[in-house]
């Protein structure tokens, strides 16, 4: 069989056959979840998505699809998001690990923990607190503006907030890696560098950023992931308003499936979904050939 | 180099500030007094404290009779629910399947299938998850969000896991099977204990991540314990969604009270939470 | 105490040889020793015997019976490994007892077991400790502890003094010779160390590059190696060689390098021929009365022995000198060489010619 080519084992004295089948045994759980709650979800995803209404089979949902003006100003609101809210994450991370990093005072480990503290504020409650702040009549923001401004109600602004908002809670996140990346870089380099003479520009270049280049493409792809999959903020903030200018790809097919019951539309709405992560995750994958470092190699047979 | 320090310095009680100011505004809106709340010149540092937006005889938390002890309800249903994904996410599922990818199943397949289970959005999976869940009869049940909420908390410590049962030694194990253990013995009482950390970054990472979750628990729940599963985010918020327009000190004393062991559990953890949020990033 | 045989066994790793059929009878009782530098082999072939890695061609028969495909722990055999692998969470009892509770022991006569065996190694005071509160010394002694409780019939050992100080390398090499003299349980025991070998064997097997170069007692590998490899490799500091020819003068047989010449009184050999001559320090004496001419390039004293780095023309050589007389540096000395010591090697096989 193609796949058992590949196994190998640790356990000693045993062939393929019995190494194999003990995985099988202990990944059985794994694999039955797998299953169940992967490949039918997709298989009825399918299903739904390739047939109409009526229950039969058609490409409708499809043609529908390219028909829907809604659908097409959610996909932009989406990119808007995902744009604004990884440019303001990832510099904002990336800045504050390398302050960080390169501060040498006592305080550095409060720093930190004071850093990633909105990391472990669960995210409705995160809503709430900016509703607090972007308040435009009792708000701290307004004030310090000198003009009332209303932030979640404007069209144009909406969007900016929840990146703002949604910003705060993940900055955090970019940050710890990044820092960690940077803590992790081996102090003889930057000693060599010394010696040999270089300036912290120069340092910075050749020796700091090529070290973490492979964290910042990790840390990169699963802050883009977790963006894409955002929905709370949105529901919570603003429920797509004002009128649809808040509309991401994630709220849309919720609200088609359980606002309109569209189910059929909904289910080819969420293959698109799934093809865009896909077609995103591949084109950074390959774009960057970090796949070894994603811990992937552990069950690559590296012994 | 001190005068780079306090360049950096400043930098960073930049980010501390906007780090911890809307926690303090929450902390300080929750503390103050009504008339401090509603004035369109905000109040930064309050000149009263009253305790009186987290409970006041008769009524709390504004208007609507909801006590802070009237959440429990939604705080069982939480627990329950984040306890059963985490545990058997972990325990169950994560940690032998780990044990399997990097013992006996060393395909690099396999581990890819593990980290595109987390990257398929909620979302789109939440349809499926829906019609599976009302034809099986779980709609509104503990059982029913667990076994969605695995649908996060397997793969994810499957993938951590796999990174600390790759590193055990494996002289260890070879020792085990000499002295006769047979391979599941192994697993079981040499190999697990001494994943132990992991295990506890795997708990605690997705405890969280189930206590937090809104999307699965919005659609498949619709009622408080005991007649139903809803969890503390959908409490949460129908909570801002009714007090939006009036309570405001209710609002934010809610939000402290869910913050306080947020925070306290963040700062305690921190050492598994880091490990949990870099692994595979990094190697440490 | 039991006999293995191992027969005709190669391993290869994808299509690199790792053992090149290899043969080798370990006797019940004895405490063989595979010696050899790194890569050689030996911990693989020592793995093999423990039945941690596949055969890929041979046998290899424990008592007569063939266990090619038994798992390790229907051989019974105990194993120490070079890092001590004890379990990191038991307590030292739990970890000594886990071979017998697996095995299904009552509660009594395991703690009955266990406590017997950490007596006799010493550990007794040890037994509710865990393996990270011990020193190197101590958690060495709770492995063997753990493989010997079984009373196995094979006890295998992979470089197991290697993690310890030299001191305690030096009590630890007696304890374990004492140790198996004791419990009489046939032993192999890997090691890179020839001093290690040499102290503690009955038996020495050396490999190199996975092929056996030669089995036999200490004293006959010491004495009478069978090849170049062997020669170099047993012994400290290094057997001196010097390539040449041997010829027949005169109808006397000569050795001649670039530098030197010896005669070579009631020697025969079949030829004349290329070799390489072996002379381990200790055979060389210096008589400034006659002798090989040569000037003391180095002087190593070492208290009772002085190491002396000669040179003959080109050729260093390295001669122990015991005597009271202080040598130093740049002193011409005549240099004798024992006629029974002198070992010659084929120069293109590399085996010895002389016997």
């Amino acid at each position: 069989m193609l796949l058992l080519r590949e196994f190998q084992y640790i356990q000693v004295k045993m062939n393929r056959k019995q190494a194999a089948k003990i995985g099988l045994v202990l990944a059985s759980p794994l694999l039955i979840y797998f299953l169940v709650f992967f490949v039918y979800p997709i298989f009825l995803l399918f299903r739904y998505a390739f047939t109409s209404s009526s229950g039969a089979l058609s490409l409708s949902n499809f043609a529908a699809m390219t028909r829907d003006p809604l659908l097409y100003s959610s996909l932009v609101n989406t990119l808007y998001y995902f744009v604004g809210s990884v440019a303001v994450q990832f510099s904002g991370g990336f800045l504050a690990a390398i302050v960080l990093n390169s501060y040498t005072g006592r305080l550095r480990n409060v720093f930190r923990m004071i850093l990633y503290i909105p990391l472990t504020i669960s995210p409705i409650v995160i809503a709430l607190m900016w509703l607090l702040i972007f308040n435009p009549t009792y708000g701290p923001i307004d004030y310090i503006l000198r003009r009332p401004v209303n932030w979640l109600g404007s069209p144009n602004l909406a969007m900016p907030t929840i990146i703002v908002a949604n910003g705060w809670e993940y900055v955090p996140f970019v940050f710890l890696i990044i820092y960690a990346g940077l803590q992790s870089v081996p102090k003889q380099y930057y000693e060599a560098a010394s010696i040999d003479g270089m300036n912290r520009l120069q340092t910075f270049r050749y020796i700091t950023m090529p070290s973490i280049r492979p964290i910042m493409i990790i840390a990169f792809l699963l802050n883009s992931i977790g963006i894409l999959q955002g929905f709370t903020l949105v529901y919570v903030l603003t429920n797509g308003g004002p009128g649809f200018s808040t509309y991401i790809l994630s709220f849309y097919i919720y609200k088609v499936a359980f606002t309109y019951f569209n189910m059929h539309y909904a289910a080819a709405l969420s293959l698109l979904f799934i093809f865009i992560i896909a077609v995103f995750v591949y084109a950074m994958l390959k774009l960057t050939s970090v796949e070894k470092y994603l811990g992937i190699s552990r069950a690559g047979g590296n012994e | 180099m001190k005068k780079l320090n306090i360049v950096l310095l400043i930098i960073l009680l930049i980010f501390s500030l906007f780090s911890l100011f809307p926690i303090y505004w929450t902390v300080i809106t929750a503390l103050k007094v009504n008339s401090e709340i509603f004035t369109t010149t905000p109040v930064f540092f309050p000149t009263k404290i009253t305790f009186s937006n987290f409970y006041t005889p008769g009524q709390t938390f504004g208007a609507v009779s909801q006590t802070a002890f009237g959440s429990l309800p939604w705080l069982i249903n939480s627990t329950v629910i984040a306890l059963l994904s985490s545990l058997i996410g972990t325990f169950l599922i994560g940690a032998p399947a780990a044990y399997a990818l990097t013992h006996y199943l060393k395909n690099v397949w396999f581990g890819r299938t593990v980290l595109l289970m987390m990257m398929i959005p909620e979302a789109a999976l939440i349809i499926p998850f829906y019609v599976i869940i009302i034809r099986v009869n779980l709609i509104n049940t503990w059982w029913g969000l667990t076994l969605v909420y695995l649908s996060f908390t397997a793969p994810l410590s499957t993938w951590l896991l796999m990174g600390f049962f790759g590193d055990l030694p494996r002289s260890v194990e070879e020792a085990a099977s000499i002295d006769g253990l047979s391979a599941y013995r192994i697993f079981y009482r040499i190999a697990l204990p001494m994943v132990m950390p992991g295990i506890i970054v795997s708990i605690i990472l997705n405890f969280i991540n189930a206590w937090n979750e809104f999307l699965y628990a919005l659609v498949l729940t619709y009622m408080p314990f005991p007649s139903g599963a809803q969890t503390v985010p959908i409490f949460l918020t129908d909570f801002i969604v009714i007090e939006k327009s009036f309570a405001w000190g209710g609002l934010a004393a809610a939000g402290v009270i869910v913050i306080i062991p947020s925070i306290v559990i963040g700062i305690y953890a921190q050492k598994y939470l880091v490990r949990g949020w870099t692994m595979g990033a990094v190697k440490e | 105490m039991s006999e293995v045989v191992i027969e005709n066994l190669t391993k290869k790793f994808g299509n690199t040889i790792v053992l090149n059929h290899v043969n080798i009878t370990i006797k019940p009782r004895e405490f063989f020793v595979l010696l050899g530098p790194s890569g050689s082999g030996k911990t693989t072939l020592l793995r093999l015997i423990a039945g941690l890695e596949d055969i890929t061609e041979g046998s290899i028969y424990i008592d007569g019976k063939k266990v090619n495909e038994k798992p390790p722990k229907d051989r019974d055999i105990a194993m120490v490994f070079q890092n001590y692998a004890l379990y990191p969470h038991l307590t030292v009892f739990d970890n000594i007892a886990m071979p017998l509770k697996v095995r299904g022991l009552s509660k009594d006569k395991v703690v009955q077991s266990v406590k017997e065996i950490s007596t006799r190694l010493h550990i007794e005071e040890l037994l509710q400790k865990r393996p990270r509160q011990l020193s190197g010394g101590q958690q060495q002694r709770v492995a063997l502890a753990r493989a010997l409780v079984r009373n196995p019939a094979i006890f295998l050992l992979d470089e197991p003094l290697s993690n310890l100080d030299a001191k305690l390398r030096i009590e630890a090499r007696t304890f374990l010779k004492s140790l198996q003299r004791e419990l009489g349980v046939t032993t192999i025991f890997v090691t890179h160390d020839q001093s290690e070998a040499m102290s503690m064997a009955t038996k020495i097997a050396v490999l190199n590059k996975g092929v056996i170069k030669q089995v036999a007692d200490p004293y006959e590998l010491y004495m009478k190696p069978q090849d170049v490899f062997t020669a170099g490799f047993v012994g400290s500091p290094a057997m001196n060689m010097i390539p040449g020819k041997v010829v027949r003068e005169d109808s006397k047989w000569k050795f001649k390098s670039d530098d030197l010449k010896l005669e070579l009184e009631g020697m025969a050999f079949d030829r004349e021929s290329n070799v390489i001559l072996g002379i381990r320090p200790e055979h060389i004496v210096i008589d400034n009365s006659a002798g090989i001419e040569g000037k003391i390039l180095i002087v190593e004293p070492l208290g009772s022995i002085t190491y002396l780095d000669v040179v003959v023309g080109n050729t260093h050589l390295t001669v122990q000198y015991t005597g009271l007389v202080r040598l130093d540096a740049g002193m011409s000395v005549k240099l004798n060489f024992a006629a029974d010591k002198m070992l010659f090697y084929d120069k293109a096989t590399e085996k010895l010619i002389n016997s």
